[in-house]
């Protein structure tokens, strides 16, 4: 009876990895010669199959994701940054591989090794990662390779703490500069008069943010979205709600229904997963959620117009920067920049579905703000210590 | 914030809450009557909500989608009673392995249905209504509370009802709860208990993909990445404290809802949200604590007669 046991156990895993992995369907966005390896045949191939193709000159990137392709978001994006760079430069002054290791807890196990596994093929100039799940694996690797060059996004690198390598470059977004225009432009909805928005009361100057889980990134996000508002109109409430994690949609739904009931008719969702739980209540109550890490209008159809716009921060042109500055010899290694507005790091959406959205004194007025903030006149207030 | 608890919108909230935890209390109650935990309603209500989105959306409407739901339910409850019954693995094993094949499964399937990783919004859905009742719709405010509810939410309150009557009022619910108490006894005076039990867990699982289904059409309108979030686990709660009863389970359900809309709207007020957080699980420790106390002292009671 334990071997049926051991076999269930077995199945259940191996079909919650290849779920994760998900690799042997090719997303539309991948091409050639990223196609990820199955998951068997990976350790043999990646120390062989691109060697032979590296030319001496060619700059060679590594693209590891503890995720899947197909998020939509972050992983997508840092895809496109270096799709786009190497459509520019050719593939042979510019190539990269993509890894997706997975984003389950089942897959945490492997994204160590495969890291380690990566370095030790020195065959890649600098090998990029993201978030901070991976900051203890990468520590580790840039002691133990530091010849190696690394690219590691979207979370704060401890250098001090890590007896200061020389060869991670840190790139951090600055969420509350995105987040600041998206709060102008849900206090500036709030308190228009002018009929543009059927459902909007004017005199109920709230606007709502729906956090998944408390902790300084969100926080970051939230700051400036407090700060945007109280910009345009001081007297503005800012309705906070926090889901506790980044999964659980329907409370995610009713905690923006309650407080759109309470008179809030803008919201921002900040919150995963469950984030979308204020798109559906947005819909259902005919009101206003603003979109976030991915082009919310663009990926949800039925709610677009609920959604008059979304805030990215933009991984793609970040790895685009970076490496365009390594292959100048300009990159600083060893040390963090945030990036704003000012260097493409985030971004609000400005489609035509965001035209069609917002009236014209609202996306003037929001144009303004980016350039202030671009130039130094507007300082947006952080929730990090950087 | 008290005008927001006295408006009807916080009793549909409640409700709404009430809704996929008591349709698994209910799976949890019958599987426990029969004498087994089903500690896999989460893995149930996982999957039967990307199921319900899935065969709604194939079959073009959503009461064949949750009949189709339902019976992929009770196919995961008979498998869960296979490896029990059968094969003889410990139970809480075996729905364990069922609730991380539905984590990586459900992702696995919509990628392979959808092509998206985190949500069903490629799929155009088709959601259980709401029912509108003539007359008592008009009876200002309560009206507002009895009717307008999701199907789903009346059909859950229906089933306790019929779970009531088919657990102590027919003979096979008569049979499970004899297997339940003591299965030797049941054998020998000639009840099959493995089918008995095989019964009760498809049950269990028919009754747990209801709970799933409103998941996602009804409460959401899209399924989205693990969004049972723990409400099966919940729900084997809300059944114990319940004494694995329907009714019991149902007002358990119910205060559970309730805890959880109140909290939802506290989070409108100055209070901490990490303290608001605690309602719910507060809510549960003191309802534990008062049941297992009255429990405590009805064994007195009884013991001092004797």
């Amino acid at each position: 009876m334990k071997k049926v046991l051991a076999m269930l156990l077995v199945f259940s895993m191996a079909f919650s990895m290849v779920a994760c992995g998900g690799k042997e369907e090719p997303a539309p966005a991948e091409e050639g010669s990223n196609t990820p390896a199955t998951e068997e045949s990976k350790e043999g191939e990646e120390t062989e199959a691109p060697a032979e193709t590296g030319s001496g000159d060619t700059y060679r990137a590594a693209l590891l994701l503890n995720g899947t392709l197909g998020d939509k978001s972050f992983y997508d994006s840092a895809n496109e940054g270096l799709t786009r760079l190497r459509d520019e430069l050719g593939a042979d002054v510019f190539d990269f591989k993509v890894e997706q290791m997975g984003g389950q807890t089942s897959d945490e196990p492997k994204w160590e090794p495969t890291l380690l596994d990566y370095c030790d093929s020195k065959e890649y100039d600098v090998i990029i990662m993201g978030t901070w799940q991976m900051a203890d694996p990468l520590a580790k690797a840039a002691a133990e390779y530091p010849d190696q060059k690394f690219m590691f996004f979207d979370e704060q690198f401890d250098f001090a703490g890590n007896g200061d390598p020389k060869n991670i470059y840190n790139i951090l977004y600055k969420q509350n500069e995105v987040s600041y225009l998206v709060g102008a432009a849900a206090a500036m909805m709030t308190t228009d008069d002018s009929g543009f928005f059927a459902n909007i009361d004017p005199s109920t100057k709230k606007i709502g943010f729906l956090g998944g889980m408390d902790n300084a990134v969100i926080n970051d996000f939230l700051k400036g979205y407090e700060q945007g508002a109280k910009d345009i109109d001081p007297e503005i409430e800012v309705q906070v709600s926090w889901v506790g994690d980044f999964v659980d949609s329907t409370k995610g739904k009713d905690l923006a229904l309650a407080q759109y009931q309470a008179g809030v008719d803008v919201g921002y969702n900040v919150a995963g997963n469950a984030g979308l739980g204020q798109i559906e209540a947005a819909g259902d109550m005919d009101l206003y959620a603003f979109g976030v890490d991915s082009d919310q209008a663009a990926l949800l159809p039925d709610f677009a117009k609920n959604i008059p716009t979304s805030a990215l921060k933009n991984v793609g042109n970040s790895l685009y920067r970076a490496i365009k500055l390594d292959l100048e010899g300009n990159l600083a290694y060893g040390t963090t920049e945030v990036l704003g507005f000012a260097e493409g790091g985030v971004e609000l959406v400005k489609d035509a579905h965001y035209e069609e959205m917002l009236p014209e004194n609202i996306r003037t007025k929001l144009d303004e703000l980016e350039k202030q903030i671009i130039n130094g006149e507007i300082v947006v207030d952080t929730a990090i210590q950087r | 914030m008290l005008e927001n608890l006295l408006s009807p919108d916080f009793f549909n909230a409640i409700l709404r809450a009430t809704t996929p935890i008591l349709f698994a209390a209910l799976a949890s109650s019958v599987a426990s009557k029969s004498g087994i935990t089903n500690m896999a309603l989460e893995g149930i209500m996982l999957f039967s909500a990307l199921f319900g989105v899935i065969f709604s959306a194939m079959t073009g409407n959503f009461f064949t989608g949750l009949l189709l739901t339902m019976v992929a339910g009770g196919l995961i409850g008979l498998l869960l009673a296979f490896f029990v019954l059968n094969l003889k693995t410990d139970e809480i094993l075996a729905a364990i392995a069922i609730n991380m094949m539905a984590t990586g499964g459900t992702v696995l399937l919509m990628l392979a249905v959808s092509g998206d990783r985190g949500s069903s919004t490629s799929i155009s859905n088709f959601s259980a209504p709401r029912i509108h009742i003539p007359l008592i719709e008009q009876i200002p405010f309560l009206g507002q509370i009895l009717s307008g509810q999701n199907l789903m939410t009346y059909l859950s309150i229906v089933a306790v009802v019929v779970m009531h009557l088919f657990l102590y009022k027919t003979p096979l619910g008569l049979k499970i709860r004899a297997v339940g108490e003591n299965k030797n006894a049941a054998e020998s005076v000639g009840i099959s208990s493995r089918k008995i039990q095989y019964i009760a867990l498809i049950l269990s699982g028919v009754l747990a993909s209801m709970g799933g289904f409103f998941l996602s059409g009804g409460y959401m309108n899209m399924f989205t990445k693990d969004m049972s979030a723990g409400k099966g686990y919940i729900a084997l709660a809300a059944s114990a404290m319940g004494g694995d009863t329907p009714v019991g389970g149902f007002l358990v359900s119910l205060l559970f809802g309730a805890a959880q809309a109140l909290a939802n709207i506290m989070q409108l007020t100055e209070i901490p949200h990490e303290l608001i957080q605690m309602v719910p699980y507060l809510t549960t420790l003191i309802g534990l604590g008062i049941y297992s106390y009255a429990g405590m002292r009805r064994r007195q009671k009884l013991a001092q007669k004797a």
